[in-house]
């Protein structure tokens, strides 16, 4: 049986952040990382590029083949993770193939959640979570056909988008009332969805699919939407079926404590499998964003090797960044607290949006369209619980300036 | 002439240039120079030496004795031969490195002409120099004439660089009477010192070289780090190399004898001793015109002898035991005061010996020959009248007092 | 791993006067006027008249590399500039939120990202700074040339907190290896544990306590004998100011009179510090020591310092420099040189040590000390051969107040006005004196 000091499963970020952190700390342990797919590493976040052709799929890959033999990794493809003996420290892979591991880090990542909609399973239909996922779509989409999106979520406006500059004819249909529900208000979402009419997309809220037939989706009003092409994106969430028979606790996503340690011992998980903390919450939840897995991988890696260094995960602060028809929208923490302060700015002429949240002089979150932010100082402002009250009438007024300012000022 | 005889080379020259023809047949690596009355015609000679070509070695002039014996640690520590020449003030001026070297257990050889030391002001013979550094831990040599110098220098590497031993030694020899007294002189052959003293290991046991890294000199001692028994460690092992040197120095000096047919003793010489009743005790060349006394008095039937000290650190103290307990008194001829016993040191020595012993006989202390005076014979008839009274006075005899 | 030239901002300096954001926004856009496309951005601070910035600092472990989607930014690892590839990034913005400086960011008027390459390794930024507050530390290329050389002292030694000398010696012993034997006469470097050889204490070299005043002729006679052996291997002394200026001065003076192979370094920290700050020739006038100490009577040291390195010069020493720990590419260059002479005369470097410890300050503040002595003209960098006189190799022309430097060192607290009038006199004498040396 093989066998190994770190094992890896998953290869997008919170895996490849790890993989770093532990051949900092140790140059000579044996690594496997294990991958499901058959291709590099590649981030599920450049998918909708490599759709719309603007990423060459050659080119996206994070990691060379090169990078892991000098590594001394052993990097394995085609090995989906079937079964956990944390007794035994054993994991199981396809074809009989088992490794043993001193440290596991699990980084599998989420797939597609498929809504349980009549006769979804009986046709043909497109996700878009994997490389593969992504060349089928886009060898699928022809100039002219009409395509449907269930979910406009940042995968389902994405890819619809991409269908539109691709010459289709795009119905997007959200059971929320908005597009990017979670990540924008309504106001801001609104002048998403003004570009997203402008370009010829259908927005359809409110609205359920009730039953799938014919070429055609059936909403619960009746109305029936014809498609030549169906993507369903209606959200992720980790498949954890390896997990059953392990004793690794999880609860829609495999629980870890502030070290990103299970209740295994030498069992870790990061990224969109991981239910952590939340920064902003006393819950727990699956951050599901890049960002926050890189955190979380490198905060692994770190455990995993001892290093005296590592610093508790703060917690999941909301981060979202979203470009569209070449406007670009950003969000950082909360859009609304309780008994908070809220100051908004927009100008419809120029198309701009700006929305600042601040309690107890303490930013909780600010969101902007076509406003130029630093959201990586805003996300630390946060994290910081930065006193703002001195300068509060300038942030709100340029918080691009004073944001700086700040950073310059306390963690240059 | 015999066959021996044939081969000798004999040549004419005074105790200074006897000791730099010694050592430039002991072929030193490295020989370190600073000039001081009397020692400063041996360092000429051996620089003009180097300068000819004759000896091959690096000639350091360095700008005091306290650095020429720091730079010939240095060489000794990348595995150099060493030798340089000292007297009096120079000596003090040295006495830093010089306490160090034998802890350091590196071995040389340094001619010591004997001068007195200052003050009063004086530049002339005298063992006051050589007996301030007695109990440093050095080999201490005294010879009698210029062969003496000369064979005695190259018997010193011998002695010094014996495994066993491994510690510095002086050869003294005084200054005015032998540092520039003229005799013939019988130079051995180059080829007979070389197989002598065979080849050179200096630094086999503490070395400064990058072939052979270590830390040298660390500290130790007090009661932290490696503790208290470390330093007492080298200090035994010191003690030990000094004691058991007295028995290398004997074969190193039969060696000698049966290779070039010049016996001298090594330790303690006894002259007309085995029937004598009462003794003189000498060191260094006053030795001479005691035994001219001794004949002289012997002629007329007096039955004296002379006990010559020639290895005098360590002391050799089973053989003057031996010399002692032939004669029914003693005197002691000092050429320098030990203050804390109101008496010179070889005289302290001679009673060390009698009480450890348990001999009985009067032992008396005579002082003569301070900053070059005139030790005569009739200096030394003087004092055996004064022994054959044995009767030991209040302090010593001052032999030069009225001179 | 290689270390990396970079771009530093002092904002104690900065005067926000923007011309680097204007050189910046010309080289990258063509138009100096457009400080919105300035990679470097300038912001007013909370203080009037002063002022911060937000730069990319190339970090080491970039986040905005490892939020990067599509492989688009990169750490080059010739250079150490985050590489931004136009062709490959999908502008999702995410590395804006990876990047906690403000080093990335969004350009609207171009749509993409944007952020600082160092222009090549010669940032048009710096070159326009009148102020001082922008720099580009080029010292980096040091690291990579000994970064990965062997520390010829094992770990943890037994030096203060804060302790120049352990530092400069660790410097010195990469570079030379071991080829070499060390005198280490007694005082802080040896008193740190330096002599020893068991791999747990001490060097990995041969290294060897001579006396506090034979230092220099001990490596005369160590170095004459592996000469006459025809080895070739660095007699080198690591000694404090005491053992050279005071009881060990004459046989330095010796050794350098013969023109010796070897190579001195003096560590000055202005006294016998090892054994409880007891002035030294070396000291500096005014200083508080334990032997000058400061009462109704005494005001500290009376008299002044020995200045060794000039000393020196006078004789004729194949090379003599002084060096500070702040300037290492200025210290390395005169090992190198120091080195080299040594192998055909007497070398002698001398190394301003500032103690924590004996000069009573804070022990992170070394380097600032040893930054402001040179700065404020308390000490001047230069070095001398025979041939070619004598060069400033950091000349300080405006130099920084000397109030500022005594003020920040305990052992002058109590100085008198007439105490630093004399100070600045000499140092004027001093700095007027090498002047009348330095070479045509």
């Amino acid at each position: 049986m093989q066998s190994c000091t770190h094992l890896i499963v998953g290869a997008s970020h919170a895996g490849l952040t790890a993989l770093s952190a532990i051949r900092m700390n140790e140059p000579d342990a044996a690594i496997v990382m294990a991958t499901r797919e058959d291709h590099l590493p590649y981030s599920p976040t450049v998918l909708p590029y490599v759709v719309s052709g603007r990423s060459d799929p050659a080119k996206v890959t994070l990691r060379s083949e090169s990078f892991f033999d000098e590594n001394k990794v052993s990097y394995l493809r085609k090995a989906t993770l079937l079964a956990l003996d944390t007794g035994a420290n054993t994991a199981h892979f396809p074809d009989g193939r088992s490794i043993r591991y001193e440290k596991l880090l699990l980084a599998t990542g989420a797939s597609p959640n498929i809504p349980p909609i009549p006769g979804l399973k009986d046709v043909p239909f497109h996700v878009l979570r994997t490389m593969d996922d992504a060349l089928g779509l886009k060898k699928a989409m022809v100039k002219g056909k009409r395509a449907l999106v269930l979910g406009a979520g940042l995968i389902g406006t994405h890819a619809a988008e991409n269908m539109a500059e691709a010459g289709m004819k795009v119905t997007i249909v959200e059971a929320r009332g908005q597009v990017l529900p979670g990540y924008f208000d309504h106001q801001a979402s609104g002048i998403i969805e003004t570009a997203f009419k402008a370009h010829g997309i259908e927005l359809v809220f409110g609205r359920a699919v009730k039953e799938i037939k014919s070429g055609q989706a059936l909403l619960e009003n009746g109305d029936a939407i014809p498609f030549d092409l169906l993507l369903v994106a209606t959200g992720v969430r980790p498949d954890l079926s390896y997990l059953q028979g392990s004793g690794v606790k999880s609860d829609g996503g495999i629980l870890v404590d502030e070290l990103q340690r299970t209740n295994i011992s030498n069992v870790w998980a990061a990224g969109d499998c991981a239910r952590a903390r939340l920064f902003q919450s006393e819950a727990t939840g699956i951050a599901g964003i890049l960002p926050i897995a890189v955190e979380q991988g490198r905060i692994v890696g770190q455990a995993m090797t001892d290093d005296a260094g590592v610093r508790n995960f703060p917690g999941s602060v909301s981060l979202n960044t979203y470009t569209f028809f070449g406007q670009q929208a950003i969000s950082v923490g909360a859009g609304e607290a309780p008994e908070s302060e809220t100051s908004l700015c927009v100008d419809e002429d120029r198309n701009t949006y700006l929305k600042i949240v601040i309690k107890d002089g303490r930013l909780m979150g600010a969101a902007a369209v076509n406003q130029a932010l630093d959201p990586g100082i805003l996300w630390q402002l946060v994290l910081r619980r930065t006193d703002l009250s001195e300068v509060r009438e300038a942030f709100l007024a340029d918080p691009k300036t004073i944001s700086r300012m700040l950073m310059s000022r306390i963690w240059r | 002439m015999t066959a021996l005889a044939k081969h000798k080379k004999m040549i004419v020259v005074d105790g200074n240039e006897a000791a730099a023809r010694g050592v430039a047949l002991a072929r030193p690596d490295v020989v370190a120079v600073y000039p001081i009355t009397p020692q400063s015609s041996l360092v000429e000679a051996l620089s003009a030496m180097i300068a000819g070509g004759e000896l091959d070695a690096e000639l350091m002039n360095v700008e005091g004795e306290h650095s020429v014996l720091s730079a010939l640690q240095g060489a000794a520590l990348a595995g150099a031969r060493t030798y340089t020449a000292t007297s009096g003030p120079g000596l003090a001026f040295m006495f830093e490195p010089y306490i160090r070297q034998p802890g350091m257990r590196l071995p040389m050889v340094m001619s010591l002409v004997t001068r007195d030391t200052l003050t009063p002001q004086c530049v002339w013979g005298g063992h006051q120099d050589a007996m301030l550094v007695r109990e440093v831990g050095w080999i201490h040599m005294y010879c009698e004439t210029v062969q003496e110098i000369l064979d005695t220098v190259i018997m010193g590497y011998k002695v010094a660089e014996h495994p066993e031993i491994m510690l510095p030694v002086n050869v003294n020899h005084d200054g005015n009477y032998l540092s520039y007294g003229v005799t013939s002189c019988e130079l051995p052959d180059q080829a007979l010192v070389d197989d002598f003293l065979g080849p050179k290991s200096v630094n086999w046991h503490v070395a400064l070289d990058p072939e052979r890294p270590m830390g040298v000199d660390p500290l130790v001692g007090n009661a932290g780090g490696v503790g208290p028994s470390m330093f007492v460690r080298y200090r035994k092992g010191q003690t030990e190399a000094m004691a058991h040197s007295l028995e290398v120095i004997s074969e190193v000096h039969a060696d000698w004898a049966k290779r070039t047919g010049r016996h001298h003793a090594p330790l303690i010489e006894e002259y007309r001793l085995d029937d004598a009743e009462l003794a003189l005790v000498t060191l260094g060349s006053m030795t001479g015109a005691a035994k001219d006394c001794c004949d002289m008095l012997r002629d007329s039937g007096r039955k004296v002898g002379i006990i010559k000290v020639k290895t005098f650190r360590p002391f050799p103290a089973l053989a003057m035991r031996n010399a002692l307990s032939k004669v029914k008194a003693v005197g002691v001829v000092d050429r320098s005061v030990s203050y804390g016993w109101n008496s010179g040191p070889v005289y302290q020595d001679t009673l060390t010996v009698i009480g450890k012993f348990g001999l009985k006989l009067p032992a008396i202390p005579f002082i003569a020959g301070l900053a070059g005076a005139d030790i005569t014979v009739a200096h030394f008839e003087r004092a055996f009248d004064l022994v054959a009274k044995g009767e030991a006075p209040p302090g010593p005899v001052w032999l030069n007092e009225k001179d | 791993m290689s270390a990396y030239n970079s771009l530093t901002y002092n904002a104690s300096l900065c005067v926000g006067c923007t011309e680097c954001m204007k050189a910046c926004a010309l080289a990258k856009t063509g138009d100096a006027t457009n400080l919105d496309q300035s990679r470097i951005k300038i912001v007013p601070a909370q203080e009037p008249e002063k002022f911060e910035a937000a730069i990319c600092r190339q970090c080491g472990d970039a986040k905005c590399v490892m939020n990067c989607p599509s492989g688009a930014l990169t750490k080059n690892g010739a250079n150490g500039v985050i590489d931004w590839n136009a062709d490959t990034c999908v502008n999702c913005l995410l590395c804006t939120v990876g990047c906690v400086y403000g080093g990335i960011t969004y350009e609207a008027s171009v749509g993409h990202v944007a952020k600082c390459d160092t222009c090549g390794g010669d940032p048009a930024c710096v070159k326009v700074c009148k102020s001082g507050a922008l720099g580009y530390v080029t010292t980096a290329s040091i690291y990579n040339d000994y970064g990965d050389k062997e520390d010829m002292f094992v770990p943890g030694l037994a030096a203060c907190q804060g302790c120049n000398s352990e530092l400069m010696i660790r410097h010195v012993m990469r570079k030379l290896g071991r080829n070499v034997v060390v005198a280490a006469p007694p005082g802080c470097i040896p008193g740190m544990g330096t002599v020893g050889y068991n791999g747990k204490a001490g060097a990995k070299i041969p290294i060897f306590h001579p006396l506090l005043t034979n230092t220099a002729s001990m490596l005369s006679g160590i170095k004459r004998t592996f000469e006459r052996q025809g080895r070739d291997v660095t007699a080198l002394a690591l000694a404090g100011d005491g053992g050279t200026s005071d009881v060990g001065f004459q046989s330095l003076s010796g050794a350098a009179e013969r023109g010796e192979r070897i190579l001195f370094i003096c560590f000055d920290n202005e006294g016998y510090m090892n054994t409880g700050m007891q002035a030294s020739g070396a000291t500096s006038f005014g200083s508080w020591t334990s032997t000058t100490p400061v009462g109704d009577k005494l005001h500290g040291k009376s008299t002044d310092a020995k200045n060794l390195p000039m000393v020196m010069m006078m004789h004729n020493a194949a090379y003599v420099a002084t060096a500070s720990s702040v300037f290492m590419e200025d210290f390395y260059q005169k090992l190198d040189k120091a080195v080299e002479a040594s192998k055909h005369g007497f070398a002698y470097l001398h190394l301003y040590a500032p103690c924590p410890s004996g000069w009573r300050f804070p022990a992170g503040l070394t380097i600032d000390i040893c930054r402001l002595m040179v700065e404020s003209n308390f000490v001047t960098l230069w070095d001398y051969t025979p041939g070619g006189g004598l060069e400033f190799t950091h000349p300080v022309d405006t130099p920084k107040p000397l109030d500022s430097y005594l003020k920040a060192i305990g052992k002058y607290r109590h100085l008198a006005n007439e105490q630093v009038d004399r100070i600045k006199k000499l140092l004027e004498d001093r700095l007027s004196m090498l002047k009348r040396f330095q070479k045509a």
